[in-house]
């Protein structure tokens, strides 16, 4: 696995406070409980600090799974 | 913790959630802005500082209704962003007409009285400041919001009850620039207007009020002498190579250091000096020096030797009865400042920066962090109480037995009931004193008045005199009757400052009391001993007394004793001089 999905897998876990384990590229908020509304501003600042990028306004409501999430932030870091 | 990252702080939280347990920390926030990114950095701040938060957000811009149900709070956070405000107006604030800006005006200033109602009762409101900082609006020209803004600010300020701290949002703002703390695009599509970076520094400001809430102020700041207080080493450069003068390059940094150390001196901080060297040569530079600001009488405790300086600052601890965890020490030397940080890991350790001309900054943020900076009469002569207990320790040695010495001292004791000019004296101490507290009971001012008010509690406060000076108010008392039952009474706190133990001051008191209940016919007495780690010298205190324990659980005992079974201590040498009553002064 390469080094950027594995770090959106370990932000994923300490946001939503799920073992690393139960991340995978199917993840969303069907699956993940504690991803509500709330808990995806946290996903969004804490992903933006990580990869040291900001996430434009139109793309912040669409990152509702790994897959997604993933894209938005390899064309974020172009 | 702004160098943090926050999924570093969120996994440091989540790591120490387990390990800080004990009595919970109920805090509220309320808001009118989303703001629930602030809870885990929140959270993770009272956690490195050994307290176990409970923390509840208020729904969404219900700031007033949720006040209502939050006045048992031992904390609330209230903000209230002039953001939403302005967009809840829906037409260009600068546009808007005298009477819509009055309308606007009014409804704050009624919400900000409601809220402030509804808390009064809660022993610490955060309030923070209104904010016109994210509208941009040029310099030169003052803006409607500029203005609006400054009258609620006035408002909240005029209105505020002693239990409310306002918070200047503006200087986190400027701190960070405007970009670095506002979130515009968050704000736009989800109310939440504050970055990262913003809630860090927010957290940051209001880690003191936190500690001083919960008694975890230090009280002493104790310096090494070369390239700490002054340029230079003493043993190579000699008394005139040092430099500290307020007019050079070299000596400016810790000339300002110097004023900084004496700043805090007179607010009742001890100041001591632990440093290698020649005794001799460092008294001759406090007492004779021409720059020296921080001259020999402000210093309260030296050690000046060859030792190491844990075993030092060890015995700093001792002589002055205060724990490590209650000292600041600062050093230049990356060997000394890791020494201490891996053997007395209580202590703060600050390290002088490499880069001189930050270093008074450098220390006032954590002298403003660490210290307890409202002065009161009792801390500007702070410095002077504590020499005169070296000259007491020292005549103590002159005595053949220890009741010979302390009536010697011709000590005169003065009891206050509910006198409300000592309300913040009192409330420091139950906040500041941990050897001698039976119950460890941290109350605001607020909740001091609240007792001297209510006609079943009382507040008795005493002060001690004694031959070499006047120790003022060290001890306290706070008792709260059964009010359905008028015969019983509890002690819920009974606390001495470290300065006067030793001396038998605490039986004098208790008789006191013990009369004055007999007096008012109460005639079962309760009381409890409540462990911490500090206070295990008092474990036996109520035992002393012939108190019977009812129950002795895991970290507390309580006791009870018919009033008809105590039998005085009477202390013949310890004169009572005079009480005064507040309640009855009135």
């Amino acid at each position: 696995m390469d080094n950027i999905k594995e770090q959106i897998m370990k932000v994923m876990s300490t946001v939503f406070e799920v073992p690393s384990e139960k991340i995978t590229e199917n993840s969303s908020p069907d699956i993940i409980e504690s991803w509500d509304s709330l808990k995806h501003l946290n996903l969004i600042l804490a992903l933006e600090e990580e990869f040291d990028i900001t996430i434009p306004d139109e793309e912040v409501g669409n990152m509702h799974n790994f897959k997604l999430i993933e894209l938005i932030i390899n064309e974020c870091k172009k | 913790m702004e160098n943090l990252r926050y999924s570093e702080i969120l996994q440091q939280n989540s790591a120490m959630k387990e390990k800080v347990i004990g009595a919970p920390y109920k805090v509220k926030v309320l808001a009118n802005v989303t703001i629930n990114s602030l809870k885990e950095i929140l959270e993770y701040i009272f956690r490195i500082n050994q307290i176990n938060p409970v923390i509840e957000f208020g729904n969404y811009d219900n700031i007033v209704q949720d006040s209502r149900m939050s006045a048992h709070s031992d904390i609330v956070i209230v903000f209230v962003e002039m953001l939403n405000i302005v967009s809840s107006v829906s037409v260009f604030f600068e546009d808007i007409n005298d009477g819509m800006y009055n309308d606007i005006k009014s409804r704050m200033c009624a919400e900000i009285d409601n809220v402030l109602e509804n808390l009064k009762d809660c022993p610490s409101v955060i309030f923070n400041t209104f904010s016109s900082t994210p509208f941009v609006t040029g310099s030169s020209r003052k803006s409607k919001i500029t203005i609006f803004t400054s009258e609620l600010n006035k408002y909240l300020d005029d209105k505020k009850c002693p239990n409310v701290t306002l918070l200047d949002i503006d200087i986190i703002i400027s701190q960070l620039g405007i970009r670095q703390a506002i979130d515009y695009r968050l704000f736009n599509s989800s109310k939440a207007p504050y970055t990262l970076s913003f809630f860090k520094n927010y957290v940051s400001a209001l880690e003191p009020i936190i500690l001083r809430n919960t008694g975890k102020l230090k009280k002493a700041i104790i310096f090494d002498c070369d390239n700490t207080l002054w340029k230079g080493i003493v043993g190579e450069d000699g008394f005139n190579g040092i430099d500290m003068s307020a007019t050079s390059h070299d000596g400016r940094p810790f000339n300002m250091v110097q004023q900084i150390a004496l700043f805090l001196s007179r607010r009742g901080v001890i100041v001591g000096l632990c440093s290698k060297n020649n005794e001799a040569d460092v008294t001759d530079i406090l007492l004779n020096h021409p720059d020296i600001v921080l001259k020999e009488e402000f210093i309260v405790i030296k050690k000046i030797n060859w030792e190491n300086k844990a075993l030092n600052l060890r015995s700093i601890s001792t002589e002055l009865n205060i724990g490590l965890d209650s000292i600041v020490f600062v050093d230049d030397s990356s060997f000394e400042i890791n020494y201490i940080r891996e053997h007395l890991q209580e202590i703060v350790s600050i390290q002088v920066p490499t880069t001189i001309f930050e270093y008074p900054d450098y220390l006032l943020r954590h002298v403003y962090k660490y210290f307890n900076l409202t002065p009161n009469d009792e801390d500007s002569h702070k410095t002077a109480l504590y020499k005169q207990q070296f000259q007491r320790e020292n005549d103590r040695k002159k005595f053949e037995t220890i009741d010979e010495y302390l009536a010697s001292l011709k000590m005169v004791i003065t009891i206050y009931k509910d006198d409300p000019s000592f309300i913040q004296r009192i409330a420091q101490l139950t906040q500041k004193t941990n050897q001698f507290n039976l119950t460890t009971k941290r109350y605001t001012e607020s909740q001091i008045l609240k007792f001297m008010e209510d006609g079943d509690c009382h507040v008795f406060a005493v002060s001690v005199k004694d031959e070499f000076g006047d120790n003022g108010l060290t001890a306290v008392a706070i008792i709260t009757a059964d009010k359905y039952n008028r015969m019983n009474i509890s002690i819920d706190t009974f606390l001495m400052s470290c300065r006067i133990i030793g001396r038998n001051i605490e039986y004098a008191f208790i008789d006191y009391i013990m009369k004055w209940l007999k007096k008012e016919s109460y005639q079962h007495i309760y009381s409890e001993y409540i462990s911490t780690k500090k206070n295990s010298q008092v474990i036996s205190f109520y035992d002393d007394l012939g108190f019977i324990l009812l129950r002795d659980e895991e970290n507390e005992k309580h006791y009870s004793i018919n009033i008809l079974d105590y039998e005085m201590k009477n202390i013949e040498y310890l004169k009572l001089e005079a009480i005064t009553n507040g309640k009855n002064a009135k």
